[in-house]
């Protein structure tokens, strides 16, 4: 059976002397948690806009659900950015009517439940809101939709430990058993808990794909602690 | 899914739209007053700073036109910059919708404000002409009498005109109009285009960007002088032709350079995406 990511040859070369993402190859399967994980400037992120078509490889190809990176894969890949997309101006609710109207897969009660959790009020404008607040309210927005595959990009970077915990526990009590999720992020010991997989990434190549469990059973060591080995400094 | 697109960006420029709408209105309202010193009676002769301050309400009409005039063309180039080239990029960009259907529903709500202010200043300048007229005008005379008079001769006025400068009068006005209309819709799509090709440098994308525009400019320019250089106003038929005749040059070359710049926008986005 074919994996729900194909990647073949991918390169991202920014020019001759500034390679992001090096000639990778790799299939990801369905339903699992995935972690992509590697120092500052391994290419996470570069890969990661790619899957999304905010980058144009240099070279080789994607496919997702067996369809290069277009229209059909957007409408089936939540994407979770490291920054905040949406305009300080509009209201909650009015995003909400946007991802609604843009996404057949986007469950309007799905997340207003979320945000009655957190106690986030629809009618909030978002510029009234703290940083970490707004980055919630964005991954509510993508843990609402029933993609195939949940991209985020460091989740969970810049926000207290309590809140999170809430963004793992939204993770995974919100996403489709059949879709897969692929983790970009540095805090690897907060995380680790919840992962299938794991790719490591350095200077844009492709270091290591393998599951959590063989790191635990072939090298005796967390994921945390087999990350600092490999990439120790 | 292009209706949505278009709905979401019509919600999204609508205030500032209808500002700028409210802002002519005042600006006209400032035209109005400076007619309504006695310096325009004719018959006064004599000017005190009342007139003064009309005259000085009259330079701030003229001034904050072109001021609005500038920042509705700037609006619409900073909005599209910014929902398709920053951080906003990455949630338009992620839509699942084609690159022509981004496009097409930002340079179509684009053009249409602008459009709305085009024709919100020129029934600005048409009530200020009417306010001047009014101001000039002896006291026997009436406005509606004034225009009772013109309105019948009207016809025979344009077609004199027209046989005086060789020209089909009723013809050039609807070309006019329509140039009218297109004009914005071309303005758009050639800087968005322009905004487009400076995302392909890797540096100062936004410098680059007003410079690719100024150079559209001035090829624009070029090439229309070009053209009109190859006619001679002798060869055609008067200064009537030649106007018609460079009318036509301008028209085609900004149209080329607008389906031109379209498709280096679709291209762009569509092949050439390096959100950064």
């Amino acid at each position: 059976m074919s994996g729900l990511i194909e990647i073949s040859g991918l390169t991202k070369a920014y020019n001759k002397s500034s390679i992001a993402v090096n000639n990778i190859n790799l299939v990801l399967p369905r339903g699992r948690i995935i972690g992509l994980l590697g120092p500052n400037g391994s290419g996470k992120t570069t890969l990661i806009k790619m899957l999304n078509g905010l980058l144009t490889p240099t070279q080789g190809s994607i496919r997702i659900n067996g369809q290069p990176v277009g229209v059909e894969t957007k409408a089936r890949v939540a994407y979770l950015p490291d920054r905040t997309y949406l305009s300080g101006g509009r209201k909650i609710y009015e995003i909400l009517d946007y991802f609604c109207d843009f996404y057949a897969d986007f469950s309007r009660e799905r997340a207003l439940g979320m945000l009655q959790n957190l106690g986030i009020s629809p009618q909030a404008r978002l510029s009234t809101l703290s940083k970490g607040t707004r980055e919630k309210v964005q991954l509510i927005l993508v843990m609402s939709r029933n993609a195939d595959l949940y991209v985020l990009d460091e989740p969970i970077a810049g926000v207290d430990p309590a809140a999170r915990d809430y963004i793992l526990r939204t993770i995974i009590n919100n996403y489709n058993p059949e879709a897969t999720v692929l983790i970009s992020t540095h805090l690897i010991g907060d995380i680790e808990q919840v992962l299938d997989e794991v790719i490591f990434m350095r200077y844009g190549c492709l270091v290591l794909y393998t599951s959590v469990d063989n790191i635990r059973e072939q090298h005796g060591k967390s994921v945390d602690a087999y990350f600092r080995e490999v990439f120790a400094c | 899914m292009l209706g949505k697109l278009i709905k979401h960006e019509w919600k999204n420029t609508y205030k500032f739209g209808l500002l700028m709408l409210g802002a002519v209105a005042l600006i006209t309202f400032l035209g109005w007053l400076a007619f309504q010193t006695p310096m325009w009676n004719l018959e006064s002769g004599r000017m005190s700073w009342i007139d003064l301050l009309g005259l000085m309400t009259l330079l701030m009409y003229v001034m904050l036109l072109f001021a609005a005039h500038c920042g509705v063309r700037i609006y619409v180039g900073v909005h599209f910059y910014r929902t398709m080239y920053t951080d906003e990029g990455y949630l338009v960009h992620t839509l699942p919708v084609t690159k022509h259907q981004i496009l097409f529903s930002k340079i179509l709500v684009g053009s249409l404000w602008l459009l709305f202010f085009c024709i919100a200043t020129y029934l600005s300048y048409f009530i200020l002409g009417v306010s001047m007229i009014s101001a000039i005008m002896k006291d026997e005379y009436s406005l509606s009498a004034l225009w009772r008079e013109i309105l019948p001769n009207m016809g025979d006025f344009l077609r004199g005109f027209g046989d005086a400068l060789g020209l089909d009068m009723a013809w050039w006005l609807v070309k006019a109009l329509v140039s009218m209309v297109v004009s914005p819709f071309v303005f758009v799509v050639t800087l968005f285009g322009a905004i487009s090709l400076g995302q392909l440098f890797s540096r100062y994308r936004v410098m680059m960007a007003i410079l690719i525009y100024i150079g559209i400019l001035l090829v624009n320019g070029l090439l229309g002088s070009l053209f009109r250089s190859f006619m001679s106003v002798d060869s055609l038929y008067g200064l009537g032709g030649y106007l018609d005749y460079s009318t036509y040059v301008s028209s085609i070359v900004n149209l080329l350079m607008a389906v031109a710049m379209y498709f280096v926008s679709w291209y762009v986005t569509g092949r050439r995406l390096n959100m950064q």
